[in-house]
């Protein structure tokens, strides 16, 4: 395997005293799409916080090319739940978006029309170029999830990290999501992406992470995503699955 | 006139012009820096500092004396001392966040108030009034005074501009912040800081305890009027600077301390807001909510009467009986249908005209077929749905009710059975259910002027004859004048084609 983007080694992390993950080792290549699945608690976010230094990690290293995430910081990009936001912040649809121009920015350096360009290109992919001056509330989750879908791309980064892309979203977005999603990774991008609906899986992704709080499974989604993996990643849980058919 | 001149002959005096211009920088400062203390919820923090500082300024004032500098670092060290004991608390003690900020401002208010009795009754010839910290003393400023807070406003104000992009974002969603590698933590402290000398700036002025009246209210006001943060910071700072200029000037001639009129103004103009705002106010609501109810019992009236008048017992009693308002109510809907001409009206005998009906058709295609789309989609029982679809007949539009045919495959009966109105106008014959190799023509009549222009963009005109060569599932391909046309799906829902055999 060369093209190796995020090499993970021994991570684990423990929220007071109660371990959340244990051992982690992962190495992620450039141009695929990996799903993460697993239970709810099985520490999917975790993960994705700890990857990204934003939460204190107990043992182990995450490297993006071969070097800490603090001097990488411009090239990943983290697309979090829409849920923990203030909706009715005095905010534009533009206004968020040029959000991920901030990172090429020195301090006192100002947007210009290249930013400017770079942000209308993005809304335009993925198709609400119409909405730029609305205010982020008067829109529906659809077309929230792609506000920040658009500020992620804004910032042109190769390594991208979405949290639940896919929930509180209508089909045509979720369609619009994946086909992004798609292209980036043809164009050699990094991408994981926090998700529970299993029976997309095969679909969505070539590559998948089965984790419940230890790395249960990791591979190709083919030859990953077995009947045997799942559960083993979901334990007792499977049965309600069957029956709800989330899975075949 | 009398008290004009009175007013004219006040703002003449050096100390009532310095006393204008102190509270105008305040509350300017405060107002744009409010805004971001309103938006991350740190109201009750604002204040807390205020209070906090009282300490620091009377040590200072034990230690150097009666100088602005000397109360200037004391409040900073103060508000800093604050800062991280309430941090500390917070991080290592198990009392809740607001128990904390509560404990030590509190705390370190107690210890300021007791400071300046302490020095009040040592008798050492200087006096200190308690009243002029906890409610501002501006008639008082100072020359040296006003450049301190001229500096310190000039200061808040750049900080805000030059760093707006960080307080931005780690104000909206400090998650991302951090991702793009910008210290919340580092912000938010900066953050205190600021507020600590506009705290300062604002000692002589409103006081420790209205200070933050000039921090939170002009910014709530402006988070009514505005939906962009850079306006918000705008309107605020304006907000907070006519407050001071007529509080000031209410104050000074009704004759009563300056502070708490500038406080109170604030308030009138954030309740001015509150009621009248165009987009956010309580009576633009009112009035909307109203419009809507109006609009909601006009269209049931014409409803109840389009079923009443296919039964034939159209009468106003009738109607009365089945209709959810009173016989006033009743009679104001009704003349409003006869002056749309879509009723009319012969004593007690009501008659639909034919525009009447056509519009109390399309409600009750609206109802049915929103009832359809709640079993069909959503998956909500029969008997759940009647009340929504009620509500929702009257909200939906020409556009989304097509779409909602449509997506449902254009049924023609609803859960209960009864049939749904088609459309005027929708195909009778869409493409869509001619087979492979069978001859039509276009219609001349089409659902929209939109489907005829897509049409000729197509290159298909009126009575054109084509024959169907293949269905694909995204599209269908046609055969029409040797020529080989690709029709979406969708578009050929909508066409309108007579069969030829």
């Amino acid at each position: 395997m060369n093209n190796i983007t995020i090499s993970v080694k021994g991570l684990s992390v423990s929220y007071e005293r109660k371990m959340v993950l244990s051992n982690i080792y992962l190495d992620l290549e450039a141009g695929k799409i990996c799903g993460v699945v697993g239970p709810n608690g099985a520490g999917k976010s975790t993960l994705f916080k700890a990857m990204l230094g934003l939460i204190n990690i107990n043992t182990g290293s995450v490297l993006f090319n071969g070097e800490d995430i603090k001097k990488q910081r411009k090239k990943v990009v983290y697309v979090p739940q829409k849920n923990d936001v203030d909706w009715q912040f005095p905010a534009t649809v533009f206004d968020i978006v040029m959000m991920g121009r901030y990172p090429h920015k020195k301090a006192f350096q100002r947007m210009n029309n290249e930013d400017r360009t770079i942000a209308m290109n993005a809304l335009n992919e993925v198709g609400i170029e119409e909405l730029k001056d609305r205010q982020i509330g008067e829109l529906s989750g659809g077309q929230q999830q792609r506000v920040f879908l658009a500020r992620a791309l804004c910032q042109e980064a190769d390594v991208f990290f979405l949290d639940e892309p896919f929930v509180g979203v209508d089909i045509t977005t979720e369609e619009k999501i994946i086909q992004i999603l798609k292209r980036l990774a043809n164009e050699g991008k990094t991408l994981l992406v926090v998700h529970h609906d299993l029976s997309t899986v095969n679909n969505y992704f070539d590559k998948v992470i089965l984790l419940n709080q230890r790395l249960v499974a990791y591979g190709d989604t083919e030859t990953t995503f077995t009947e045997e993996n799942i559960a083993k990643a979901y334990g007792g849980q499977l049965t309600i699955l069957h029956k709800t058919g989330m899975i075949e | 006139m009398e008290q004009f001149t009175y007013f004219w002959e006040a703002f003449q005096d050096p100390w009532a012009q310095r006393a204008l211009i102190a509270s105008c920088l305040v509350g300017l400062m405060c107002g744009v820096l409010g805004c971001f203390i309103v938006l991350r919820n740190m109201a009750l923090i604002g204040d807390a500092l205020a209070h906090a500082i009282l300490p620091g300024v009377v040590f200072a004032f034990v230690v150097v004396g009666q100088s602005v500098l000397a109360f200037f670092t004391g409040a900073v060290l103060a508000g800093l001392v604050t800062a991280i004991a309430i941090t500390w608390i917070q991080h290592n003690v198990r009392t809740k966040n607001d128990a904390a900020i509560g404990i030590v401002f509190t705390a370190m208010f107690s210890i300021g108030v007791m400071g300046i009795s302490a020095i009040s009754r040592s008798g050492s010839g200087v006096h200190l009034d308690l009243k002029d910290f906890l409610f501002g003393n501006v008639l008082g400023v100072s020359n040296e005074d006003l450049y301190l807070t001229t500096g310190i406003t000039i200061y808040v104000l750049f900080s805000i501009i030059a760093f707006y992009r960080y307080l931005f974002v780690t104000t909206f969603q400090p998650v991302i912040a951090e991702t793009m590698g910008i210290s919340v933590n580092t912000v938010h402290y900066f953050l205190m800081l600021l507020l600590s000398v506009a705290v300062v700036a604002s000692l002589q002025t409103v006081g420790v305890i209205l200070v933050v009246a000039m921090l939170i209210t002009p910014a709530s006001t402006a988070l009514l009027l505005s939906d962009r943060l850079p306006w918000v910071l705008f309107i605020s700072g304006i907000v907070g600077l006519i407050s001071a200029i007529i509080g000031l000037t209410l104050a000074i001639l009704i004759g009563t301390t300056p502070g708490p009129a500038i406080a109170v103004t604030a308030t009138l103009i954030y309740f001015l807001a509150v009621f009248f705002s165009p987009k956010k106010g309580l009576v633009i609501n009112y009035f909307r909510k109203r419009k809507q109810q109006q609009k909601i019992q006009l269209e049931d009236t014409l409803k109840q009467a389009f079923r009443l008048s296919e039964q034939g017992e159209l009468t106003i009693d009738n109607l009365l009986a089945k209709l959810w308002f009173g016989k006033s109510t009743l009679n104001k809907h009704l003349s409003t249908l006869r002056s749309k001409a879509y009723m009319e009206q012969n004593k007690s005998e009501l008659i639909l005209t034919q525009s009447g009906k056509d519009v109390a058709n399309k409600l009750v295609r609206a109802h049915r077929l929103w009832e359809t789309y709640l079993v069909n989609k959503i998956g909500l029982s029969e008997e759940q749905i009647h009340e929504e679809a009620e509500r929702y007949e009257h909200l939906l539009t020409d556009e989304l009710l097509d779409e909602v045919d449509q997506t449902l495959g254009f049924p023609t009966t609803d859960p209960h059975g009864s049939p749904i109105p088609s459309k005027k106008g929708r195909p009778l014959f869409p493409l869509i259910k001619l087979e492979v190799f069978k001859n039509a023509k276009i219609a001349q009549k089409q659902m929209s002027e939109q489907i005829t222009v897509k049409l000729w963009e197509l290159g298909l005109l009126p009575n054109m004859t084509f024959s169907v060569q293949k269905v694909e599932q995204d599209f269908i391909e046609i055969r029409s004048e040797n020529k080989h046309i690709k029709i979406p799906q969708e578009l050929a829902r909508k066409i309108n084609i007579e069969t030829l055999n």
